[in-house]
């Protein structure tokens, strides 16, 4: 359907323009304004100490950085509300009992509610390209970093959805911690070798203006890797961003149609973990090119510590888990839905439950994870076994913890199992690391579900091999006995239903 | 009988510590409007929920027409209209800007006439320009059915249509609803406000704790009582309608007074005509002879439903 026929587009539309966008078009205005007043101002009291484009590039990067905050920000914010606002209030229900198809429902709510948003950014960057042309800068570096803000924006718009279909509120918060989470660590770890780099196009945009003056930082002036292979910081993005938007568009598409399923089918978490995951060593490979042991057995005969490229795998890890954890969550079946399969087609048994849950794909999440792992030591494994040991299974625990925690809040505490949840986990991961801070001692931080593999991955020369080993029994215990808790909770509930 | 439009078999609707509907079969032809009762938790939300696709049921079937709704729901979306117990409207719309919405959605031919139309038809031309957020209770659920009028669809799923319509509201409610059954179309319409649906039904299902009790046509469920309240008025004082009614078999909790009386009658209908029939010849004047309560009551009554809240 053309989208102006679309009348979720058109009303939404309508909406945001009854709520008025002239008052929104002038500050945006006004503020792009001051940056070019402030602009011309410099270059007139500047221009023998700094050049231009170097006065063009600060005046344009506030540009941009206030374009990231109205369209990811404010943009994001706009659309999750919207569309939880319209769950709640039935409208979403009413609107998928109508003929339209699930694809224009999920457009109308991606592209009209951010509309007043985009009318800003266009303003700026407007704006913006005036700062760009009077610097004397290229043109191509609005054309890109614009390019880039755009298709992020739509990307986000899609998680945006994501979220508000899931999420009744508390969007700005999650969104907030993902920014905080991986801009920071992107940056300190090195932007280049960070897959959130990408994702979040903050390499690309960094690149584009440090490839203008490339002495000034080297971070920001190196095109990316892949597996070696030098591609440009855009492309990976664009990859990337159109990858997992098609999967999250599919899984929109699909909700929508069909409301009583999982939000994403088993291949499609496949399909995103790997792409995400193997992208993140894909952009490490040439650090070791396999021979993880070999380079730091050589960095510590040099007593080299302080190279950042230590910081990679535990941030990678890190990642791993992050992701894993929310795609496990996303997928995981309601036990009610099982339940009613169960009744539907008759089965009684575990089996039946432990295949529809979300346990088969944590174990297959893990094995990807661990593949990825494997990528960067294949070629020295004798010497990095403890590492790639410790690093895997400690994936595979935390997947499984987060699995049938999940599922166990769920029977067992129905409505409140998020507060449960977060609580078994706070007490699993947070709480071992504040008794190590307190007693200032790494041993108690060490039995964090978490530490294990970033210890091992640290490459820090008094890891204690026993310790870890130790721990990971710890948590495999604990594993044991939240599948014991599982199976009776599921046991008690296939009773209820076949009463 | 018509062609049957709605055929419900053994729907069941599980919810986590309770089976909200349990093994309900329903089938309604052209023509007739259903009042779906039950207290308050019998399931007959759900139930309607069930039967617009928005609530998934465990087993069971329902077809529209002839079409599938768990095969075939895209092919459904325009022959049924549903309208939930609640107002969902746009508030910064207008009245006339939220039907186009719809109109849009189900590509409603002739688009401006129709919305006309169906305004009309709720009593809302005068508020096509306000603003939804600012139309009372009443008018929002006006307003929502007349966006489900809108397509023209064949089977409409009314849940309390009218809990916030007054009085006038509520007969127009009752005329609209009397021209669709006059169109053809099939009308289930849940309420636990009896009144609300005596007059216009001609088909009932009674539901408790999910189940239903009792279905079929209302002059059928009638024929079926066993008991009923009656009520009898006579003219002149002194008449031996009161010595009638005590010595007559099958009375309970008789209340006579010198000009009328009332009474529980257990029994089949026509011995209830035998006693008419023995009153007036043996003199009496009966100028008021009817069931307290209207028909549904009566049935919902002796239902073995509970608790009509």
């Amino acid at each position: 359907m053309n989208l102006l026929e679309n009348p979720i587009f058109l009303t939404h539309k309508r909406l945001v323009h009854r709520t008025g966008v002239l008052a929104p078009l002038i500050i945006a205005g006004l503020i792009g304004l001051v940056f070019l007043l402030g602009l011309m101002e410099s270059q007139r009291w500047a221009a023998n100490v700094t050049p231009h484009e170097t006065l063009g590039k600060g005046f344009y990067g506030w540009i941009v950085g206030l374009e990231i905050v109205i369209l990811f920000l404010g943009g994001f914010n706009r659309i999750a509300q919207t569309l939880a606002e319209d769950q709640k209030a039935g409208l979403w229900d009413s609107n998928r009992l109508t003929p339209l198809k699930p694809a224009d429902i999920v457009a109308g709510y991606w592209l009209a509610p951010a509309l007043r948003e985009f009318y800003m950014a266009a303003v700026l960057a407007g704006i913006g390209l005036i700062i760009v042309l009077s610097s004397g800068l290229p043109f191509t570096l609005w054309l890109g970093t614009q390019f880039l803000i755009l298709t992020t924006a739509l990307f986000f718009g899609l998680v945006a959805l994501l979220l508000g279909m899931t999420f009744q509120r508390s969007h700005t918060g999650i969104i907030l911690l993902v920014f905080f989470l991986f801009g920071p660590i992107s940056l300190s770890a090195g932007p280049g070798r960070m897959m959130t780099s990408y994702l979040l196009p903050i390499y690309g945009i960094g690149q584009m203006f440090g490839a203008i003056n490339p002495d000034s930082n080297s971070d920001w002036s190196e095109p990316g890797t892949f597996f070696g292979l030098r591609v440009p910081p855009l492309l990976i993005t664009l990859a990337l961003q159109s990858i997992v938007s098609l999967f999250l568009w599919r899984a929109l598409v699909r909700k929508t149609a069909h409301p009583f399923q999982t939000l994403l089918l088993r291949w499609e978490v496949i399909a995103i973990f790997a792409t995400l995951v193997l992208t993140q060593h894909a952009l490490l490979w040439d650090v070791w090119s396999g021979k993880l042991a070999t380079v730091w057995e050589a960095a510590r005969l040099k007593q080299n510590y302080s190279d950042r490229s230590s910081f990679f795998l535990p941030y990678t890890q890190g990642l791993t888990l992050f992701i894993g954890a929310a795609l496990l969550a996303f997928a995981s079946p309601q036990p009610e839905q099982i339940r009613v399969d169960a009744m539907r087609l008759g089965f009684r048994n575990l089996g039946g439950v432990f295949s529809r849950s979300a346990l088969p794909l944590a174990l297959l999440l893990t094995g990807i994870a661990t593949a990825g792992l494997f990528s960067q030591m294949m070629f020295s494994l004798a010497g990095s076994l403890n590492v790639f040991l410790v690093a895997s299974v400690n994936l595979l625990e935390v997947f499984l913890t987060g699995v049938l925690l999940l599922d166990f809040c769920r029977l067992r505490h129905q409505r409140r199992a998020v507060g449960f949840l977060v609580l078994w986990l706070f007490a699993l991961s947070i709480i071992p690391l504040l008794l190590g801070a307190i007693f200032t001692s790494t041993i108690p931080a060490t039995f964090s579900l978490l530490a294990p593999g970033f210890i091992a991955l640290g490459n820090q020369t008094d890891t204690d091999w026993p310790l870890l080993y130790k721990v990971l029994v710890a948590h495999g215990v604990i594993d044991v006995l939240l599948f014991l808790g599982w199976r009776q909770q599921w046991h008690q509930l296939l009773n209820r239903a076949a009463s | 009988m018509a062609e049957p439009l709605l055929v419900i078999e053994h729907l069941r609707v599980d919810f986590p510590d309770v089976v909200a509907v349990n093994d309900l079969s329903l089938t309604l032809a052209a023509g007739d409007v259903c009042g779906l009762i039950g207290p308050n938790g019998a399931g007959k939300t759900t139930t309607i929920r069930a039967l617009s696709g928005l609530q998934e049921f465990t087993r069971g079937s329902v077809r529209v027409a002839g079409h599938d709704l768990t095969r075939e729901p895209d092919e459904l979306k325009r022959r049924l209209g549903f309208m939930p117990d609640f107002c969902p409207t746009y508030d910064r719309l207008t009245a006339w800007e939220f039907l186009e919405h719809f109109a849009r959605a189900f590509s409603v031919p002739d688009r401006d006439r129709r919305i006309d139309e169906c305004l009309q038809l709720t009593w809302l031309t005068d508020k096509r320009n306000a603003l939804c957020g600012q139309l009372s209770r009443g008018m929002k659920q006006r307003l929502v059915l007349a966006k489900t009028l809108l397509p023209d669809p064949q089977v409409l799923l009314l849940d309390e249509p009218a809990s916030g319509l007054d009085p006038l509201g509520r007969i127009e409610l009752r005329k609209i609803l009397l021209q669709l059954h006059d169109a053809g179309k099939v009308v289930l319409i849940s309420s636990h406000i009896l009144s609300e649906l005596s007059g216009f039904c001609n088909q009932a299902a009674i539901m408790e704790r999910g189940k239903l009790v009792q279905s079929g046509s209302i002059a059928d469920l009638g024929r079926q009582m066993k008991r009923r309240r009656m009520a009898v008025k006579w003219r002149a004082e002194g008449s031996p309608a009161a010595n009638i009614l005590t010595a007559a078999a099958g009375l309970k909790n008789l209340a006579a007074n010198a000009l009328d009386a009332t009474f529980d009658f257990e029994g089949e209908a026509n011995a209830l005509d035998e006693l008419l029939k023995t009153l007036v010849l043996q003199g009496v004047r009966v100028c008021e002879w009817r069931a307290v309560g209207d028909d549904l009551e009566q049935i919902f009554l002796q239902s073995g439903a509970k608790e009509l809240m």
